[in-house]
């Protein structure tokens, strides 16, 4: 390969300004200059400019650095400071005549030290601060790249071998099982029996579609199964694939590869309001078996394929929000410095999610261990680095703006069908010239500001200008997702292509002010077969998306079709399901991997044929049984000798709670809560600044109180009126809790007779407590009934409900998620509001669909755990009835109570 | 090296994993060595450090926003005398507008702002020479918890609880009390078990979200308390939860998971009682409320803070971090820095001087310092702008030398220029204290071995006692 890629490409994208820097050659430079740069210039810079441009002031604002010969010509965010002999188009000249910048800041420089700036810039801007533009020469070599090729199980084609012979043909359903087979008799394992048949129809409904099966669903089940079990579960299984609540099922689990989020999170953490399309856009696919290739292409490059209606366009470019979303730091000072870490964080994700290939570690040197050169690394950067990534919120008409804290924003895509989100707010003329007349204010107050800066004391006049600009910044996002007239506009997040395309230069241990070569853009050469061709103009992110999402790759149907494995038993065929490389884990099965992987190329990458595939094979419906030897020979189960016993995870454990509680709402929300909240930034769990939502909360109680004043006189004494009066469901309060305020329990006094003080000050307490719960819940949402993968995904602030059960790290590629057993989860259920509220819900259904308490105590082990209890478990439960009524509970209380229990309980997490 | 206690403790900590590996090998399970593959048994049993340690635990005094150094421990004489010049990197140098006298028998220079705690000078050792890599806030605080700000990592404390484990079965082995809003990476578990992540305790001290949290008047731990049960209802409850969880285990004959669900409702039973119990400061004194500053004043809030940070690492959690904010004295330096240093001068005292009293600080390492220090030279006039390339933290206790100054920076303090002590060394430092190689804490992830020091780092033994 060629390390010096063609030096004379035209410089046009920002983003990527960094690496396509000119190279000045290094002209010895006289001893005339040197002095004139040492007595006229360095100086200067020293005292003038470091302060606030030099890495080594740790400074550096607007991404300029003055410190080095190169950086300078580099420049910051605006362009060269410095072009030799051309005054005019250096910008540190111009800035000092305060043309377009004023440096130093409010302060001209003497004349004559101007002149002399020119006279240097003229005379090529001799420069002794050189330093070497370093030629980095890779230490995997091609044929090393070649050999990893040859010999790397990972980097070959897929075959699809034959099944391998066994001994007892019988047991085996699908081809997929023969494998197994095979490696257990050659172990010397026996595989378990076939499972109960409510386990296994447990096992169906969680896998495909994340909730419990319903008692109709077990008899019928159950039945069919003691008939003809494949057939039985065939049945089930396709009508699971057909139901909507398939995609909200694998889609989430997509979600956790993608790192779905809808904020930026870290320290300046913003809301990315239209994230959710996304979001939705994933369900849509699962559930209508797109093409996983296609699916793949779109989120690298949905706005360079082709489309032949809006709808197709739309959907095309909110595919590749997948490569806008991720984690960003928006505060961060250096935009260079921000663009190399969102470059980094594209190749990082794309190449682990597709490719199950760790490629970004070779940002700052050769991968130590895969065949995976550093030039390879910026062989993407070249081609992500052509594209322009929108994340942020459009400008008003009154141009951009963004807050203080939020230096690196960016605008949004029109989508070019218009959906707007019922919270999309619509203004009238008269909000529109408010709003409008607001921003020319504030903006006119700021330019005051500005002039009167010399007089104003530096504290108050430092916090007026940020509130100011915090200010504007908010209002103009408020207009800008409006027309003229104040209609919502449709947008969504993603990326489009620079104008011109542009190659990255390497950068020496990753570091953005050590640029070496230029690197032709490429693929990891170790992937491919013959270096790709581009079009010309092309970034070649539409080659790539191709490439990636075809079986032109080794590695993409391997990648997901191990996934899809997974998610039915319990352990990937490789089980680092996002490293494929050297460090990963090597296949259990190899064969059967290929085998999948080039069955899932077949069936035009239908991923629900491969869940079917596993799904109805023998090796899925084994028991979990323990087995003593088996288990000492084979204590990690690794050849599948028996089913792993899984945790459910977090969704499927609230959205069982929701189903079985009868309490769910299986209606899509549209939008979601940070979409309602629009583009601000997160703050103590809030979307928004909590002071000021704190003002709105008591502006709200103080309207609800007087309205309810008015009513209480005009309409006499019914307590249930209006917004108060105990809620059906909010129960009593806790016996002794030690005077604790809780104004949940009090909220029942709204159905005494009179309006006295005691009540008058209960009613307050409530109202204030249910409206503090609506800011305060915005983002737990714990009254929340609709399915989990609707629940706003903030990072950081994620729904405690998710995160106590190990939601994936949103901030991560995460295609294996944690499954731990926690104190706090244990805290959770036993204390939390949700697993309360939803165990009455649970009690009340029982008491309406059964009037005797033993069927009640039946029907409630039947609904959590899938089957009828134990003759322990049932005398348990009566036990406990009768000893929880002594200790004072009612007969509805202690139902609850036993309710909570069994979401508590150990099997109801389980899949066994 | 573990005494009978010890001993006894871990045993009960693991007593759930130890009654199912059978009980003959107590002693090699029950205190385990580090470098033991983690995975099987309890993740936070009490483990064996690499060589002895010098500080069993440790209390973090993180001083978010940056506290000048040039104020507060680095004296500067030089800077006083060219008070008004103009600085290395441009604008006019600003003597600190407080006085620095010589403190204790060693001498060491502290100023006026910190009063109380200079009487502790004996017991200080400053580091006078810190480095790191990130000039701005968000980035700082992430470095000096996690090592680096590019990625994200686990924190000091979550590396001190994988490699330490902790001694006391009803409280979490690592706590951030109070710590700022969107602060979790810094005392997150990253990619180490989220077993030894750090529990969030209280709040962020914003008022405002303060006010809607009467629901959680006084609650500390998320979903502590039940809102409707009475005790003894829910032990009825609890009995019936792990009835039914035995059962299943006896079916399954072997099922760790299931095994790990009934450990974690008896821990979290425990919770119930310890944690609200060991935050109830209405039992302690008045005489020990005042010692801190937690009985009335300025002090009151962090002054809580410190003696609950005592009540926990007395109770056996193995790392306490408490946040004392908003140090970013762009301008009004006499006055802000003046404030915050009185919120938190007396409860650091006191808290020293309650671990001496209580014979703790000669294994508890107590930590001070911010995430970068500020510039010599003015900024909006009575201002300092961040300074990354040279400040001071300081420890006490745990193994330092009391009494001793490390390092140093330039004459006006721009520059760390001897003993430089980047935030890799400080880290590395740390972890020595607790009996921890650096370079041996390693935690394989993505397919290789990570660690806090990443491939930096080098111990400051001229600090050892």
């Amino acid at each position: 390969m060629d390390w010096n890629g063609p030096v004379s490409k035209a410089i046009v994208s920002l983003a990527c300004a960094v690496m396509i820097a000119p190279v000045v050659a290094a002209e010895p430079i006289s001893a005339d200059q040197q002095a004139f740069f040492e007595a006229k210039i360095r100086p200067v810079l020293i005292k003038e400019c470091y302060g606030c441009h030099s890495n080594k002031a740790g400074n550096v604002r607007g991404g300029l650095r003055l410190d080095t010969k190169q950086l300078t010509l580099l420049g910051g965010s605006s362009g060269p400071a410095v072009v030799p002999g051309s005054p005019e188009d250096s910008l540190l000249y111009t800035a000092m005549l305060h043309e377009d910048f004023e440096m130093p800041p409010r302060r001209r420089l003497a004349g004559d030290v101007i002149a002399d700036f020119q006279r240097w810039i003229e005379m090529g801007a001799p420069d002794p601060r050189e330093t070497q533009m370093a030629e980095i020469r890779a230490t995997i070599s091609g044929a090393d790249i070649q050999q990893a090729k040859e010999t790397f199980w990972a980097y070959q084609h897929p075959q699809d071998h034959s099944a391998p012979k066994v001994s007892h043909e019988s047991w085996s359903r699908t081809k997929t099982d023969r494998f197994i087979l095979a490696k257990l008799e050659a172990e010397g394992l026996k595989p378990a029996g076939d499972a109960d048949a409510h386990h296994i129809l447990r096992r169906l409904c969680f896998d495909l579609v994340g909730l419990p099966p319903t008692p109709a669903q077990l008899i019928f089940f159950t039945e069919q199964f003691q008939q003809n079990p494949d057939q039985a579960i065939s049945v089930v299984v396709d009508r699971l694939l057909e139901s909507k609540y398939f995609g909200e099922r694998w889609g989430r689990h997509w979600m956790d590869v993608a790192r779905y989020a809808e904020s930026t999170g870290r320290e300046v953490n913003m809301t990315y309001p239209h994230a959710w399309r996304y979001r939705d856009y994933v369900i849509d696919a699962f559930n209508a078996d797109k093409p996983f290739d296609r699916f793949v292409q779109e989120q690298i490059a949905g706005d360079l394929l082709p489309a032949n209606s809006d709808q197709k366009w739309s959907e095309n470019l909110i595919a590749t929000t997948f490569l806008a979303m991720g984690p960003k730091n928006v505060n961060e000072q250096n935009r260079v410095q921000f663009s190399a870490d969102l470059i980094d964080e594209q190749i990082d994700a794309t190449t682990r999610v597709f490719l199950g290939m760790s490629v970004a570690c070779a940002r700052c040197h050769d991968h130590k261990f895969d065949a995976i050169p550093q030039a390879d690394y910026y062989a993407m950067a070249g081609i992500f680095g052509s594209m322009t990534t929108y994340f942020g919120n459009p400008p008003s008409e009154f141009g951009s703006f963004s807050s203080a804290q939020a230096r690196r924003s960016s605008s949004l895509l029109l989508v070019p069908v218009e959906d707007p989100n019922p919270y999309d707010k619509s203004y009238t003329g008269s909000e529109l010239t408010e709003l409008r007349s607001e921003i020319t204010d504030l903006i006119s107050q700021l330019a005051n500001l500005r002039r009167n800066r010399q007089q104003s004391s530096g504290q108050n006049a430092a916090r007026d200008r940020l509130r100011i600009t915090n200010q504007i910044a908010q209002a103009s996002a408020k207009l800008a997702v409006v027309d003229e007239s104040g209609n919502p506009r449709t947008y969504c997040m993603g990326v489009q292509e620079t104008q011109t395309p542009g190659d990255a230069r390497l950068l020496v241990r990753g570091e953005i002010d050590q640029p070496a070569q230029r690197i032709d853009r490429g693929f990891p050469q170790v992937l491919c077969d013959h270096s790709p061709r581009f079009e010309t103009d092309s970034s070649g992110r539409l080659e790539l998306a191709r490439w990636i999402g075809s079986n032109e790759n080794s590695l993409t149907a391997r990648v997901m079709v191990n996934r899809i494995w997974q998610h039915l038993i319990g352990q990937g065929l490789v089980r680092s399901t996002e490293n494929f490389g050297v460090t990963g884990q090597s296949p259990s099965h190899p064969d059967l991997l290929d085998h999948l992987a080039v069955r899932f190329v077949e069936s035009g990458w239908s991923v629900k044929t491969i869940v079917k595939e596993i799904a109805t094979s023998r090796v899925y419906r084994v028991a979990s049984e323990y087995d003593e030897s088996s288990h000492h020979q084979d204590p990690d189960n690794a050849w599948l000798w028996r089913a792993h016993p899984r945790r459910l995870d977090a969704e499927a454990i609230r959205d069982a709670i929701l189903s079985i509680s009868g309490e769910v709402d299986h209606e899509r929300p549209r939008g979601s809560e940070v979409a309602k909240a629009g583009y601000v930034r997160v703050r103590d769990g809030f979307l928004g600044d909590p002071r000021e939502l704190a003002q709105r909360a008591m502006e709200q109680a103080r309207a609800e109180m007087q309205g309810d004043m008015r009513q209480r006189f005009a309409g006499g004494q019914n307590g249930q009126r209006g917004s108060f009066g105990g809620r059906p469901g909010s129960s009593g309060g806790r016996p002794g809790a030690r005077g604790r305020f809780n104004p949940r329990g009090q909220g029942r006094a709204g159905q005494a007779a009179g309006f006295d003080r005691s009540t008058a000050q209960a009613r307050m307490a409530e109202t204030m407590q249910r409206i503090s719960n609506q800011y305060t819940n915005q983002l737990n949402m714990e009254d929340a009934k609709f399915r989990s993968v609707y629940l706003p995904m903030v990072r950081d602030q994620e729904p405690r409900s998710l995160v106590v059960f190990d939601l994936a790290d949103t901030s991560a590629v995460t295609g294996t998620r944690e499954s731990s057993n926690t104190a706090n989860q244990a805290l959770y259920m036993m204390n939390n509001r949700f697993v309360i509220d939803s165990s009455d819900s649970f009690a009340r259904r029982l008491i309406r669909e059964h009037s005797a308490n033993g069927e009640r105590i039946e029907a409630a082990f039947e609904l959590t755990y899938g089957r009828k209890p134990t003759r322990g478990e049932r005398s348990a439960a009566i036990g406990f009835i009768k000893k929880f009524q002594s200790q004072g509970g009612s007969g509805q209380q202690t139902l609850s109570a036993l309710c909570q229990s069994l979401f508590a309980s150990a099997e109801f997490r389980y899949i066994d | 090296m573990y005494s009978r206690r010890d001993l006894l403790q871990s045993m009960s900590a693991g007593f759930g994993y130890l009654a199912f590996a059978g009980l003959s090998s107590t002693l090699s399970r029950s205190a385990r060595a580090v470098d033991a593959a983690a995975g099987s048994g309890n993740p936070l049993m009490p483990r064996i450090p690499h060589f002895p340690a010098r500080a069993k635990r440790v209390i973090f005094l993180c001083m978010q926003g940056g506290p000048s150094h040039v104020d507060t421990f680095d004296y500067k004489p030089q800077l006083v005398k060219d008070h008004g010049k103009q600085g290395k990197y441009g604008g006019s140098l600003l003597k600190s507008p407080w006085e620095f006298r010589q403190r204790g028998e060693s001498g060491l220079w502290i100023s006026e702002l910190f009063p109380e705690v200079a009487r502790h000078a004996d017991d200080l050792c400053l580091i006078r020479s810190m480095q790191c890599d990130q000039p701005v806030h968000p980035g700082a605080m992430t470095q000096m918890h996690t090592g680096t700000a590019q990625f994200i990592r686990p924190s000091l404390g979550a590396w001190a609880l994988y490699g330490l484990g902790t001694e006391n079965d009803s409280l979490p082995g690592f706590i951030s009390l109070s710590p700022p809003a969107g602060s979790s990476r810094n005392f997150g578990s990253s990619f180490l078990p989220a077993i030894y992540g750090g529990t969030k305790v209280g709040r962020s001290g914003m008022r405002a979200a303060a006010r809607f949290q009467n629901r959680g008047a006084g609650e500390s731990v998320p979903d502590i308390a039940n809102a409707k049960l009475s005790e003894g209802q829910q032990r009825s409850q609890l009995d019936l939860i792990q009835s039914l969880n035995r059962e299943k285990l006896r079916r399954d004959k072997y099922q760790p998971g299931v095994e790990g669900v009934i450990e974690s409702y008896e821990l979290a039973f425990r919770m119930q009682d310890a944690m609200p119990e060991l935050m109830d400061l209405s039992g302690e004194s008045e005489s020990t409320l005042a010692l801190y500053g937690a009985d009335q004043g300025p002090a009151q809030s962090f002054g809580k803070q410190c003696l609950l940070a005592r009540r926990f690492v007395e109770a056996g959690v193995r790392f306490v971090e408490i946040t004392h904010g908003n140090w970013d004295q762009h301008a009004n330096l006499a006055n802000d820095h003046e404030a915050r240093a009185t919120a938190c001068d007396q409860p650091i005292a006191g808290l020293l001087q309650d671990l001496k009293q209580r014979d703790l600080l000669k294994d508890t390492l107590v930590i001070w310092g911010g995430e970068f220090g500020r510039t010599p030279a003015a900024q909006n006039g009575d201002g300092r702008n961040h300074n990354n390339r040279g400040y001071t933290t300081w420890m006490a206790g745990g193994g330092v030398k009391g009494g001793y100054s490390y390092g140093a920076t330039d004459e006006h303090g721009y520059e760390s220029v001897e003993q430089k002590c980047h935030i890799h060394d400080w880290h590395a430092t740390i972890l020595h204290l607790l009996g921890l190689d650096h370079e041996r804490l390693t935690y394989r992830y993505a397919g290789r071995d990570f660690r806090l020091t990443d491939v930096h780092g080098t111990v400051a033994s001229e600090i050892l006692a």
